[in-house]
């Protein structure tokens, strides 16, 4: 990653850290004490990593953080690229999906569109994955737990 | 005593206490492999199965399902990366890299293996401290408990890499876990904290869906980007079950670290209000600081067997050590106790003195639940380890969608708001972020946990003693102790004589 980007972030975290401290300013002692003794301390320390960022090469700030998952490199950067932007946008599809339609329907439409479009499994193996997955939660959480999934934005606009 | 010890191992042997604490260990299991709905979540939906059956049945039905939630939940974490459990996240860090570097099997059975040492660890204590406990629990007010999560945050140092840089980090994502803990309404003032006008965050912010966020989105997102299986385009050649015995093995080459790690658990257990969360997080950090030197430490967050036997022998030791205020005084050591306590009313049951004389026996039935429905939940697992495995050779593209609906319906059951998968998919951006950027998780979820403790417990330190709890003997203690704990890693550097510079830029 460049050093820009390491910079951006230890500044997105000083970011936070001001606009924590600034709140708490403003809150009866009892509220205000906690969070302004750890906005305080994480705005120095994001500051120092800030400054750290500018003035280090990006090869040297590279292993600081040793006991963390190393992203896989073997994959050529623009394909990297268009494979995470395509997994965050099923996320996000799928979010939207649950508020539009509600788990019970989401879970299949997802499923089915995503073993079809991005897994190309063949419409026989996505029924059958899609009807395992969904008679897994349905059974697990509508018939074990009790605990029914609630509508959809969608069924409650109909009065379904 | 004795002869109670038996009477309850008689008890729980009985067809229908038997059957029932089987029947809830099945359920146990499953809500174990799913984020969201945690031990505690289940042990409210099943509280109204039990108002017909004996206390013994009603406990072997509960605890039974309890114990194995703590044990499963540790499959998912090493599998795809995504936390089974709350109780659970600690095993994703060393444990997930093993299976993506084809040793599923040998994490598992570590996993496993620990999980059972350390419920027996706990169901021993648990039957033998029950009488002498007592003074320990009584010692411990909110300022020796405030210390107690002090020393947790110190734990940092051990969870943050080496060297002055990732020092830095480490604790500021700390300090940033322990600000995020004080979104929402503050109890004592009524506060509001953080709020930005959204009805949603008063509660302030839930631990799973940040947890799941945090730890399994960045995984999915780099499952997906590899295109592969999680065990990676290994040679068909190479046996992924083949490590079952290894990790066992595991286990009883770093006997001593299990039992330790173990003893950490049932501490953190008995403590009100710490539970699981904690514990797994001291225990891995100290499998951290049970490293020789740096060059021995380097492994940890890559894969290294001990960052699994750590938490998982405390995840479970821990269910025995919350067991001990709650059958002994009726004080919950956490939110599944609270609920657990509830059951005991329903039983007719009064904790305390009691429990001790007349329903000895039951007291011990609870103990020798812990113990079976772990030593089975084992040995099924163990024989289809193997099995279990071979899901990490599973073409990438068509295990993905399901570990996003385990991420995303995990998150949602936590509370059934869609706000959960909102913050489930922010925490994930950031955690992807933060791992691209070498910044680390654990610290930020650990002052997470943290935070709300901790700020309780000062507030009441303060409220009760002014600054004179400070000044405490115990306080003093452990004091002297948060400070070994931030000094270790670097008292273990100067000792075994490797260079800070090699490792801080």
């Amino acid at each position: 990653m460049p050093t820009r980007a390491r910079a951006a972030f230890s500044l997105f975290v000083a970011a936070l850290a001001a606009y924590a401290v600034v709140s708490a300013w403003s809150w009866p002692s009892k509220a205000g004490l906690f969070p302004l003794v750890m906005g305080t301390a994480l705005l120095a320390l994001a500051l120092v990593q800030f400054v750290l960022d500018l003035r280090s090469k990006a090869e040297a700030a590279q292993g600081a953080a040793a006991m963390e998952l190393a992203p896989s490199a073997e994959v050529a950067p623009e394909l990297a690229r268009r494979r995470t932007v395509a997994t965050f946008a099923w996320m996000a599809a799928f979010v939207v999906l649950v508020f539009l339609v509600g788990f019970s329907l989401a879970v299949p439409l997802f499923m089915f569109s995503y073993l079809m479009l991005q897994s190309s499994a063949g419409a026989w193996r996505s029924l059958a994955l899609t009807a395992a997955a969904w008679g897994f939660f349905y059974g697990l959480f509508e018939r074990l737990l009790r605990l029914p999934f609630g509508a959809g934005m969608i069924q409650t606009w109909l009065g379904l | 005593m004795l002869e109670a010890l038996f009477d309850g191992l008689g008890l729980i042997l009985q067809w229908k206490a038997f059957s029932l604490m089987l029947v809830g260990m099945g359920i146990g299991f499953v809500i174990g492999l799913l984020p969201g709905i945690g031990g505690a979540t289940t042990l409210a939906l099943m509280l109204p199965f039990v108002f017909k059956m004996t206390p013994v049945e009603a406990f072997a039905f509960l605890l039974g399902m309890h114990s194995v939630a703590a044990t499963t939940g540790d499959i998912t974490s090493i599998l795809f990366g995504v936390p089974g459990e709350g109780l659970s996240a600690a095993t994703v860090v060393d444990g997930h890299p093993m299976a993506k570097r084809g040793e599923a099997a040998r994490a598992l059975g570590a996993a496993l293996m620990s999980s059972l040492v350390g419920a027996v660890i706990g169901a021993a204590t648990l039957a033998v401290s029950i009488p002498i406990v007592r003074p320990l629990v009584l010692t411990f007010g909110s300022p020796e408990l405030f210390m107690i999560t002090l020393i947790g945050i110190a734990c940092i140092t051990s969870l943050s890499g080496l060297g002055a840089r990732a020092q830095i980090k480490g604790f500021a994502m700390g300090f940033l876990g322990l600000l995020l803990a004080t979104i929402g309404q503050e109890r004592q003032s009524g506060t509001l904290r953080f709020d930005f006008g959204l009805i949603y965050l008063w509660e302030g912010l839930d631990l799973i869906p940040v947890l799941v966020g945090i730890f399994a989105i960045p995984e999915i997102i780099d499952l997906a980007k590899r295109g592969t299986a999680i065990a990676g385009d290994r040679p068909a050649a190479v046996k992924l079950g083949a490590g079952v015995w290894e990790g066992i093995k595991d286990t009883f080459r770093h006997f001593w670290l299990v039992v330790r790690c173990s003893a950490v658990g049932v501490l953190v257990g008995i403590l009100p209000g710490a539970g699981g969360g904690v514990a797994q997080w001291m225990a891995y950090a100290h499998a951290v600081q049970s490293a020789k030197d740096a060059k021995d430490r380097e492994g940890f967050g890559k894969g290294d067997v001990r960052g699994v036997l750590g938490p998982g022998s405390a995840n479970n030791s821990k269910e025995g050590g919350d067991l001990i205020p709650t059958i002994a005084f009726g004080v919950p050591g956490s939110g599944a106790m609270a609920i657990l306590l509830g059951a005991f009313m329903i039983m007719g049951l009064m904790p305390g003195p009691d429990m001790l004389t007349k329903h000895l026996a039951v007291t011990y039935s609870m103990v020798w639940t812990l113990v079976i429905a772990n030593v089975i939940t084992v040995v099924l697992c163990l024989a289809t380890l193997g099995h279990l495995a071979k899901l990490t050779r599973i073409r990438g593209n068509l295990i993905l969608p399901f570990m996003l609906l385990l991420v995303f319906v995990g998150s949602y059951t936590a509370n059934r708001q869609i706000a959960d998968l909102l913050v489930t998919l922010a925490f994930g951006a950031l955690g992807y972020v933060m791992v691209r950027l070498d910044w680390p998780r654990a610290p930020l979820v650990l002052g997470f946990v943290l935070g709300k403790l901790a700020e309780t417990y000062l507030f009441i330190s303060m409220a009760r003693y002014g600054f004179s709890w400070l000044t405490q003997p115990l306080v003093l203690v452990l004091i002297a102790l948060t400070v070994l704990v931030v000094a270790y890693p670097y008292i273990q550097e100067r000792r075994h004589g490797v260079p800070r510079k090699v490792h801080a830029d």
